[in-house]
Protein backbone atom coordinates (compact mmCIF):
# COMPACT_ATOMS: atom_id res chain seq x y z
CA UNK A 1 0.00 0.00 0.00
CA UNK A 2 2.63 2.52 1.02
CA UNK A 3 4.63 1.68 -2.11
CA UNK A 4 1.77 2.98 -4.25
CA UNK A 5 1.52 6.14 -2.20
CA UNK A 6 5.23 6.77 -2.65
CA UNK A 7 4.96 6.23 -6.35
CA UNK A 8 2.16 8.75 -6.57
CA UNK A 9 4.16 11.34 -4.65
CA UNK A 10 7.13 10.78 -6.92
CA UNK A 11 4.93 11.27 -9.95
CA UNK A 12 3.63 14.56 -8.57
CA UNK A 13 7.12 15.85 -7.90
CA UNK A 14 8.25 14.91 -11.39
CA UNK A 15 5.28 16.70 -12.89
CA UNK A 16 6.05 19.85 -10.95
CA UNK A 17 9.70 19.74 -12.04
CA UNK A 18 8.84 19.28 -15.69
CA UNK A 19 6.49 22.14 -15.48
CA UNK A 20 9.14 24.37 -13.91
CA UNK A 21 11.81 23.43 -16.38
CA UNK A 22 9.45 24.07 -19.24
CA UNK A 23 10.89 21.40 -21.52
CA UNK A 24 12.99 21.97 -24.69
CA UNK A 25 11.37 22.72 -28.04
CA UNK A 26 8.02 21.72 -29.59
CA UNK A 27 8.61 17.91 -29.50
CA UNK A 28 9.51 18.12 -25.92
CA UNK A 29 6.43 20.18 -25.31
CA UNK A 30 4.29 17.52 -26.99
CA UNK A 31 5.96 14.83 -24.93
CA UNK A 32 5.39 16.80 -21.84
CA UNK A 33 1.72 17.27 -22.69
CA UNK A 34 1.46 13.51 -23.25
CA UNK A 35 3.06 12.83 -19.88
CA UNK A 36 0.86 15.32 -18.18
CA UNK A 37 -2.18 13.56 -19.57
CA UNK A 38 -0.98 10.13 -18.37
CA UNK A 39 -0.08 11.38 -14.95
CA UNK A 40 -3.40 13.19 -14.74
CA UNK A 41 -5.20 9.96 -15.52
CA UNK A 42 -3.15 8.16 -12.92
CA UNK A 43 -3.91 10.77 -10.33
CA UNK A 44 -7.62 10.58 -11.07
CA UNK A 45 -7.69 6.84 -10.77
CA UNK A 46 -5.95 6.61 -7.49
CA UNK A 47 -6.87 9.25 -5.09
CA UNK A 48 -5.30 9.19 -1.71
CA UNK A 49 -8.66 8.40 -0.12
CA UNK A 50 -9.12 5.35 -2.23
CA UNK A 51 -5.71 4.05 -1.31
CA UNK A 52 -6.34 4.53 2.35
CA UNK A 53 -9.71 2.84 2.02
CA UNK A 54 -8.18 -0.18 0.32
CA UNK A 55 -5.56 -0.38 3.03
CA UNK A 56 -8.19 -0.43 5.76
CA UNK A 57 -10.30 -3.00 3.95
CA UNK A 58 -7.40 -5.37 3.59
CA UNK A 59 -6.55 -5.09 7.28
CA UNK A 60 -10.16 -5.70 8.20
CA UNK A 61 -10.38 -8.63 5.87
CA UNK A 62 -7.27 -10.21 7.30
CA UNK A 63 -8.49 -9.93 10.88
CA UNK A 64 -11.93 -11.21 9.87
CA UNK A 65 -10.31 -14.23 8.29
CA UNK A 66 -8.18 -14.79 11.40
CA UNK A 67 -11.21 -14.52 13.62
CA UNK A 68 -13.11 -16.93 11.39
CA UNK A 69 -10.21 -19.35 11.51
CA UNK A 70 -9.89 -19.37 15.27
CA UNK A 71 -13.63 -19.64 15.79
CA UNK A 72 -13.89 -22.58 13.49
CA UNK A 73 -10.64 -24.28 14.37
CA UNK A 74 -12.41 -27.25 15.88
CA UNK A 75 -14.66 -27.67 12.86
CA UNK A 76 -11.67 -27.54 10.59
CA UNK A 77 -9.96 -30.18 12.65
CA UNK A 78 -12.89 -32.56 12.85
CA UNK A 79 -14.92 -32.10 9.69
CA UNK A 80 -13.26 -32.91 6.37
CA UNK A 81 -16.01 -31.22 4.31
CA UNK A 82 -15.54 -27.99 6.23
CA UNK A 83 -11.78 -28.34 5.93
CA UNK A 84 -12.11 -28.80 2.19
CA UNK A 85 -14.34 -25.73 1.86
CA UNK A 86 -11.89 -23.67 3.89
CA UNK A 87 -9.04 -24.82 1.68
CA UNK A 88 -11.03 -23.80 -1.41
CA UNK A 89 -11.75 -20.38 0.07
CA UNK A 90 -8.09 -19.81 0.78
CA UNK A 91 -7.11 -20.82 -2.74
CA UNK A 92 -9.70 -18.56 -4.31
CA UNK A 93 -8.34 -15.48 -2.57
CA UNK A 94 -4.81 -16.52 -3.37
CA UNK A 95 -3.74 -17.64 0.07
CA UNK A 96 -1.66 -20.81 0.11
CA UNK A 97 -2.23 -22.40 3.50
CA UNK A 98 1.02 -24.31 3.26
CA UNK A 99 3.15 -21.24 2.55
CA UNK A 100 4.27 -18.67 5.05
CA UNK A 101 7.19 -17.75 7.23
CA UNK A 102 6.39 -20.35 9.83
CA UNK A 103 6.68 -24.08 9.24
CA UNK A 104 3.30 -25.53 8.35
CA UNK A 105 2.30 -22.25 6.77
CA UNK A 106 -1.04 -20.76 7.39
CA UNK A 107 -2.43 -23.89 8.94
CA UNK A 108 0.12 -23.50 11.69
CA UNK A 109 0.10 -19.74 12.01
CA UNK A 110 -3.54 -18.76 11.86
CA UNK A 111 -5.30 -21.90 12.89
CA UNK A 112 -2.97 -23.30 15.48
CA UNK A 113 -3.27 -26.47 13.45
CA UNK A 114 0.49 -26.91 13.36
CA UNK A 115 0.29 -29.72 15.86
CA UNK A 116 -2.54 -31.39 14.01
CA UNK A 117 -0.70 -31.22 10.72
CA UNK A 118 2.52 -32.40 12.32
CA UNK A 119 0.81 -35.30 14.04
CA UNK A 120 -0.77 -36.44 10.79
CA UNK A 121 2.59 -36.27 9.03
CA UNK A 122 4.22 -38.40 11.72
CA UNK A 123 1.42 -40.97 11.51
CA UNK A 124 1.76 -41.20 7.74
CA UNK A 125 5.49 -41.80 8.04
CA UNK A 126 4.82 -44.37 10.75
CA UNK A 127 2.45 -46.39 8.55
CA UNK A 128 4.71 -46.10 5.50
CA UNK A 129 7.77 -47.31 7.36
CA UNK A 130 5.97 -50.19 9.02
CA UNK A 131 4.49 -51.47 5.73
CA UNK A 132 7.66 -51.01 3.72
CA UNK A 133 8.85 -54.53 4.42
CA UNK A 134 5.65 -55.91 3.02
CA UNK A 135 5.13 -53.70 -0.04
CA UNK A 136 8.64 -52.52 -0.91
CA UNK A 137 7.95 -48.86 -0.24
CA UNK A 138 4.84 -48.29 -2.32
CA UNK A 139 1.44 -48.19 -0.68
CA UNK A 140 -1.98 -47.61 -2.19
CA UNK A 141 -3.44 -44.28 -1.08
CA UNK A 142 -6.75 -45.75 0.06
CA UNK A 143 -5.00 -48.29 2.23
CA UNK A 144 -2.78 -45.57 3.73
CA UNK A 145 -5.82 -43.47 4.60
CA UNK A 146 -7.55 -46.50 6.18
CA UNK A 147 -4.54 -47.38 8.28
CA UNK A 148 -3.91 -43.81 9.42
CA UNK A 149 -7.56 -43.46 10.36
CA UNK A 150 -7.37 -46.66 12.36
CA UNK A 151 -4.27 -45.37 14.12
CA UNK A 152 -5.94 -42.08 14.97
CA UNK A 153 -9.13 -43.59 16.31
CA UNK A 154 -12.67 -42.33 16.03
CA UNK A 155 -12.48 -39.25 18.27
CA UNK A 156 -10.05 -37.25 16.24
CA UNK A 157 -12.37 -36.87 13.27
CA UNK A 158 -12.33 -38.17 9.73
CA UNK A 159 -9.21 -37.97 7.56
CA UNK A 160 -9.65 -37.79 3.80
CA UNK A 161 -7.38 -38.59 0.87
CA UNK A 162 -7.04 -34.84 0.34
CA UNK A 163 -5.72 -34.39 3.89
CA UNK A 164 -3.16 -37.12 3.36
CA UNK A 165 -2.07 -35.77 -0.03
CA UNK A 166 -1.64 -32.29 1.47
CA UNK A 167 0.36 -33.71 4.35
CA UNK A 168 2.61 -35.66 1.99
CA UNK A 169 3.48 -32.39 0.24
CA UNK A 170 4.91 -31.15 3.54
CA UNK A 171 6.95 -34.34 3.84
CA UNK A 172 8.83 -33.75 0.62
CA UNK A 173 11.63 -31.77 2.30
CA UNK A 174 12.44 -34.95 4.25
CA UNK A 175 14.17 -36.14 1.12
CA UNK A 176 12.93 -39.66 1.65
CA UNK A 177 11.08 -39.82 -1.62
CA UNK A 178 7.55 -39.17 -0.34
CA UNK A 179 5.41 -38.73 -3.43
CA UNK A 180 1.89 -39.38 -4.62
CA UNK A 181 1.77 -41.16 -7.97
CA UNK A 182 -1.27 -41.49 -10.20
CA UNK A 183 -1.24 -44.94 -11.80
CA UNK A 184 -4.44 -44.51 -13.76
CA UNK A 185 -7.85 -46.21 -13.29
CA UNK A 186 -8.46 -43.61 -10.59
CA UNK A 187 -5.87 -45.22 -8.33
CA UNK A 188 -3.09 -43.38 -6.53
CA UNK A 189 -0.03 -44.84 -4.88
CA UNK A 190 2.26 -43.28 -2.30
CA UNK A 191 5.95 -43.91 -2.79
CA UNK A 192 8.07 -43.61 0.31
CA UNK A 193 11.47 -44.83 -0.78
CA UNK A 194 14.17 -43.09 -2.77
CA UNK A 195 13.90 -45.47 -5.71
CA UNK A 196 11.59 -43.80 -8.18
CA UNK A 197 8.89 -45.80 -9.89
CA UNK A 198 9.66 -45.98 -13.55
CA UNK A 199 6.80 -45.79 -16.04
CA UNK A 200 6.72 -49.51 -16.68
CA UNK A 201 6.37 -50.19 -12.98
CA UNK A 202 3.49 -47.75 -12.76
CA UNK A 203 1.75 -49.68 -15.53
CA UNK A 204 2.37 -52.99 -13.75
CA UNK A 205 0.89 -51.51 -10.58
CA UNK A 206 -2.17 -50.30 -12.46
CA UNK A 207 -2.79 -53.70 -14.06
CA UNK A 208 -2.24 -55.50 -10.76
CA UNK A 209 -4.89 -53.30 -9.16
CA UNK A 210 -7.52 -54.68 -11.52
CA UNK A 211 -6.61 -58.29 -10.67
CA UNK A 212 -6.55 -58.01 -6.90
CA UNK A 213 -2.76 -57.90 -6.90
CA UNK A 214 -1.91 -60.75 -9.28
CA UNK A 215 0.02 -60.04 -12.47
CA UNK A 216 1.60 -62.23 -15.15
CA UNK A 217 3.60 -61.42 -18.29
CA UNK A 218 0.67 -62.40 -20.50
CA UNK A 219 -1.53 -59.60 -19.12
CA UNK A 220 1.07 -56.98 -20.02
CA UNK A 221 1.54 -58.45 -23.48
CA UNK A 222 -2.12 -58.74 -24.41
CA UNK A 223 -3.50 -55.66 -22.67
CA UNK A 224 -0.63 -53.24 -23.13
CA UNK A 225 1.04 -54.58 -26.25
CA UNK A 226 4.38 -55.08 -24.54
CA UNK A 227 6.95 -57.52 -25.86
CA UNK A 228 7.41 -60.61 -23.70
CA UNK A 229 10.96 -59.47 -22.94
CA UNK A 230 9.81 -56.09 -21.68
CA UNK A 231 7.16 -57.69 -19.49
CA UNK A 232 9.58 -60.20 -18.08
CA UNK A 233 12.22 -57.56 -17.38
CA UNK A 234 9.78 -55.27 -15.61
CA UNK A 235 8.40 -58.02 -13.41
CA UNK A 236 11.75 -59.57 -12.59
CA UNK A 237 13.19 -56.18 -11.63
CA UNK A 238 10.27 -55.45 -9.36
CA UNK A 239 10.72 -58.87 -7.79
CA UNK A 240 14.46 -59.24 -7.41
CA UNK A 241 15.89 -55.76 -7.51
CA UNK A 242 13.21 -53.62 -5.89
CA UNK A 243 11.31 -56.03 -3.65
CA UNK A 244 8.01 -54.62 -4.86
CA UNK A 245 6.33 -57.92 -5.57
CA UNK A 246 6.19 -61.53 -4.45
CA UNK A 247 6.53 -64.76 -6.43
CA UNK A 248 3.91 -67.50 -6.59
CA UNK A 249 5.42 -70.62 -8.17
CA UNK A 250 2.26 -72.70 -7.90
CA UNK A 251 0.04 -70.62 -10.15
CA UNK A 252 -2.46 -72.96 -11.83
CA UNK A 253 -2.67 -71.09 -15.10
CA UNK A 254 0.82 -69.78 -15.71
CA UNK A 255 3.10 -71.70 -13.37
CA UNK A 256 4.68 -68.47 -12.23
CA UNK A 257 2.72 -65.41 -11.14
CA UNK A 258 3.72 -62.18 -9.45
CA UNK A 259 1.76 -60.55 -6.66
CA UNK A 260 1.98 -56.89 -5.71
CA UNK A 261 1.33 -56.61 -1.98
CA UNK A 262 0.48 -52.93 -2.22
CA UNK A 263 -2.31 -53.86 -4.66
CA UNK A 264 -3.74 -56.59 -2.47
CA UNK A 265 -6.38 -55.68 0.06
CA UNK A 266 -5.25 -56.56 3.55
CA UNK A 267 -7.59 -57.08 6.40
CA UNK A 268 -4.94 -56.55 9.04
CA UNK B 1 -8.47 -60.68 -3.25
CA UNK B 2 -9.33 -60.13 0.36
CA UNK B 3 -6.59 -61.19 2.74
CA UNK B 4 -7.92 -61.86 6.16
CA UNK B 5 -7.23 -64.04 9.16
CA UNK B 6 -8.94 -67.43 9.28
CA UNK B 7 -9.82 -69.78 12.10
CA UNK B 8 -9.04 -73.44 11.43
CA UNK B 9 -11.32 -76.33 12.38
CA UNK B 10 -9.13 -76.95 15.42
CA UNK B 11 -9.70 -73.35 16.53
CA UNK B 12 -6.32 -71.90 15.59
CA UNK B 13 -6.25 -68.37 14.20
CA UNK B 14 -4.17 -68.13 11.02
CA UNK B 15 -2.61 -64.73 10.20
CA UNK B 16 -3.75 -62.88 7.09
CA UNK B 17 -0.47 -63.53 5.29
CA UNK B 18 -1.41 -67.22 5.25
CA UNK B 19 -4.13 -66.28 2.73
CA UNK B 20 -1.55 -64.90 0.30
CA UNK B 21 -0.64 -67.26 -2.56
CA UNK B 22 3.07 -66.30 -2.60
CA UNK B 23 3.49 -67.15 1.07
CA UNK B 24 3.87 -70.81 0.02
CA UNK B 25 6.73 -70.11 -2.40
CA UNK B 26 10.32 -69.60 -1.31
CA UNK B 27 11.13 -66.03 -2.41
CA UNK B 28 14.19 -65.20 -4.52
CA UNK B 29 14.41 -61.72 -3.01
CA UNK B 30 16.31 -62.19 0.26
CA UNK B 31 14.73 -59.26 2.07
CA UNK B 32 11.25 -60.54 1.25
CA UNK B 33 12.22 -64.07 2.28
CA UNK B 34 13.48 -62.77 5.62
CA UNK B 35 10.04 -61.37 6.30
CA UNK B 36 8.42 -64.65 5.27
CA UNK B 37 10.87 -66.58 7.48
CA UNK B 38 9.75 -64.52 10.47
CA UNK B 39 6.11 -65.20 9.73
CA UNK B 40 6.60 -68.93 9.19
CA UNK B 41 8.72 -69.27 12.33
CA UNK B 42 6.09 -67.54 14.43
CA UNK B 43 3.38 -69.66 12.81
CA UNK B 44 5.15 -72.98 13.34
CA UNK B 45 5.98 -72.24 16.98
CA UNK B 46 2.55 -70.94 17.91
CA UNK B 47 0.77 -73.81 16.14
CA UNK B 48 3.01 -76.33 17.90
CA UNK B 49 2.24 -74.68 21.23
CA UNK B 50 -1.48 -74.62 20.48
CA UNK B 51 -1.71 -78.26 19.42
CA UNK B 52 1.03 -79.45 21.79
CA UNK B 53 3.02 -80.84 18.85
CA UNK B 54 6.72 -81.64 19.22
CA UNK B 55 7.95 -83.19 15.99
CA UNK B 56 8.07 -81.53 12.58
CA UNK B 57 9.28 -83.45 9.53
CA UNK B 58 9.92 -82.62 5.88
CA UNK B 59 7.59 -85.55 5.29
CA UNK B 60 4.75 -83.41 6.65
CA UNK B 61 5.00 -81.35 3.45
CA UNK B 62 5.23 -84.43 1.26
CA UNK B 63 2.25 -86.39 2.53
CA UNK B 64 -1.13 -85.05 3.49
CA UNK B 65 -3.04 -86.13 6.56
CA UNK B 66 -0.41 -85.23 9.16
CA UNK B 67 -0.73 -83.02 12.23
CA UNK B 68 0.58 -79.90 10.53
CA UNK B 69 -1.79 -79.74 7.54
CA UNK B 70 -3.68 -76.78 8.93
CA UNK B 71 -0.66 -74.54 8.53
CA UNK B 72 1.36 -76.26 5.80
CA UNK B 73 -1.59 -76.22 3.42
CA UNK B 74 -4.28 -73.73 2.49
CA UNK B 75 -7.09 -75.54 0.68
CA UNK B 76 -9.00 -72.30 0.11
CA UNK B 77 -6.33 -70.99 -2.24
CA UNK B 78 -5.03 -74.39 -3.33
CA UNK B 79 -1.51 -73.85 -2.07
CA UNK B 80 0.86 -75.89 0.06
CA UNK B 81 4.40 -75.47 1.25
CA UNK B 82 6.74 -77.65 -0.81
CA UNK B 83 9.22 -80.05 0.85
CA UNK B 84 12.32 -78.04 -0.15
CA UNK B 85 10.88 -74.88 1.33
CA UNK B 86 9.95 -76.65 4.56
CA UNK B 87 13.42 -78.19 4.79
CA UNK B 88 14.89 -74.70 4.42
CA UNK B 89 12.60 -73.30 7.15
CA UNK B 90 13.47 -76.19 9.43
CA UNK B 91 17.20 -75.55 9.05
CA UNK B 92 16.59 -71.90 9.94
CA UNK B 93 14.72 -72.91 13.08
CA UNK B 94 17.66 -75.08 14.07
CA UNK B 95 20.22 -72.35 13.49
CA UNK B 96 18.16 -70.05 15.70
CA UNK B 97 18.04 -72.73 18.42
CA UNK B 98 14.28 -72.96 18.11
CA UNK B 99 14.48 -76.64 17.14
CA UNK B 100 17.03 -79.47 17.11
CA UNK B 101 17.51 -82.38 14.74
CA UNK B 102 16.33 -85.61 16.27
CA UNK B 103 17.63 -88.23 15.72
CA UNK B 104 20.99 -86.48 15.32
CA UNK B 105 22.96 -86.56 12.06
CA UNK B 106 19.95 -86.19 9.80
CA UNK B 107 18.08 -83.15 8.57
CA UNK B 108 14.56 -84.31 7.90
CA UNK B 109 13.08 -84.33 11.36
CA UNK B 110 13.23 -81.88 14.27
CA UNK B 111 11.92 -81.40 17.76
CA UNK B 112 10.31 -77.97 17.86
CA UNK B 113 11.18 -75.83 20.86
CA UNK B 114 7.99 -73.87 21.44
CA UNK B 115 9.27 -73.88 25.00
CA UNK B 116 12.99 -73.60 25.62
CA UNK B 117 14.71 -76.46 27.48
CA UNK B 118 15.14 -74.09 30.46
CA UNK B 119 11.41 -73.53 30.57
CA UNK B 120 10.73 -77.26 30.28
CA UNK B 121 13.07 -77.79 33.23
CA UNK B 122 10.94 -75.45 35.34
CA UNK B 123 7.71 -77.08 34.14
CA UNK B 124 9.05 -80.52 35.07
CA UNK B 125 10.14 -79.40 38.50
CA UNK B 126 6.84 -77.61 39.21
CA UNK B 127 4.84 -80.62 38.08
CA UNK B 128 6.81 -82.97 40.30
CA UNK B 129 6.36 -80.59 43.23
CA UNK B 130 2.64 -80.12 42.64
CA UNK B 131 1.98 -83.85 42.34
CA UNK B 132 3.99 -84.64 45.44
CA UNK B 133 6.58 -86.62 43.51
CA UNK B 134 9.68 -84.87 44.73
CA UNK B 135 12.37 -87.21 45.97
CA UNK B 136 10.69 -90.26 44.39
CA UNK B 137 12.37 -92.03 41.55
CA UNK B 138 10.46 -91.56 38.31
CA UNK B 139 11.07 -93.41 35.08
CA UNK B 140 11.15 -91.33 31.94
CA UNK B 141 8.06 -93.15 30.78
CA UNK B 142 6.14 -92.07 33.88
CA UNK B 143 6.97 -88.47 32.98
CA UNK B 144 6.20 -88.60 29.26
CA UNK B 145 3.07 -90.75 29.64
CA UNK B 146 1.54 -90.06 33.04
CA UNK B 147 -1.87 -91.55 33.84
CA UNK B 148 -3.19 -88.04 34.45
CA UNK B 149 -2.34 -85.79 31.48
CA UNK B 150 0.24 -83.17 32.41
CA UNK B 151 1.99 -80.30 30.61
CA UNK B 152 4.73 -82.82 29.86
CA UNK B 153 2.53 -85.44 28.23
CA UNK B 154 4.03 -86.53 24.94
CA UNK B 155 7.32 -84.74 25.45
CA UNK B 156 10.04 -86.51 23.41
CA UNK B 157 12.66 -88.22 25.53
CA UNK B 158 15.41 -86.24 23.81
CA UNK B 159 13.87 -83.01 25.04
CA UNK B 160 13.13 -84.40 28.48
CA UNK B 161 16.77 -85.39 28.81
CA UNK B 162 17.85 -81.83 28.05
CA UNK B 163 15.47 -80.45 30.69
CA UNK B 164 16.78 -82.92 33.26
CA UNK B 165 20.39 -82.00 32.45
CA UNK B 166 19.55 -78.38 33.22
CA UNK B 167 17.99 -79.39 36.53
CA UNK B 168 20.99 -81.52 37.52
CA UNK B 169 23.25 -78.50 36.99
CA UNK B 170 21.36 -76.61 39.68
CA UNK B 171 21.08 -79.66 41.90
CA UNK B 172 17.36 -80.05 41.39
CA UNK B 173 17.56 -83.49 39.81
CA UNK B 174 19.61 -86.68 39.94
CA UNK B 175 19.74 -89.16 37.07
CA UNK B 176 19.25 -92.71 38.26
CA UNK B 177 19.71 -95.93 36.32
CA UNK B 178 16.62 -98.08 36.69
CA UNK B 179 15.88 -101.69 35.77
CA UNK B 180 14.88 -101.23 32.13
CA UNK B 181 15.73 -97.69 31.26
CA UNK B 182 16.43 -94.33 32.71
CA UNK B 183 14.99 -92.65 35.70
CA UNK B 184 15.29 -89.42 37.59
CA UNK B 185 14.85 -88.22 41.12
CA UNK B 186 13.71 -84.65 41.39
CA UNK B 187 14.92 -82.79 44.42
CA UNK B 188 13.41 -79.91 46.31
CA UNK B 189 16.08 -77.30 45.81
CA UNK B 190 19.69 -76.97 44.80
CA UNK B 191 22.28 -77.62 47.49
Amino acid sequence: MSALVNQYSTVRVYFTLMHRLGGVGLAAFERQRESQRSFAELSSELSRTQIDHLHTSLTQFRSALTHFASTHRDSIRKDPTFRHAFQQMCSSIGVDPLAGPRKGGWWAEMLGLGDWQHELGVQIVDICVSTRERNGGVIELGELVRMVSKLRGVESGVITEEDVIRSIKTLQPLGAGYEVIDVGNGKKMVRNVMKELDEDQAVVLAEAQTEGGRIVEEILVTRRGWTPERAKAALENMLLRDGLCWLDAQDERHGKAYWIPSAMSWDD
Amino acid sequence: MQLSTHTTPSGFLLPSIHSAHPFFTEQPNTATQCTFDEHWTRLILSYARYRHLFILRVEDAEVAGGDWDEILRNERINRRILPNYLASLISKLVSRNLAFYEPPKQTRSVVVLWRLPEEWADVLHSWATATGQLNSILTFYEITDPPVPSPLSGIPVSLLRRAITILTRSGRAQVIGVADGEGVRLLASGK
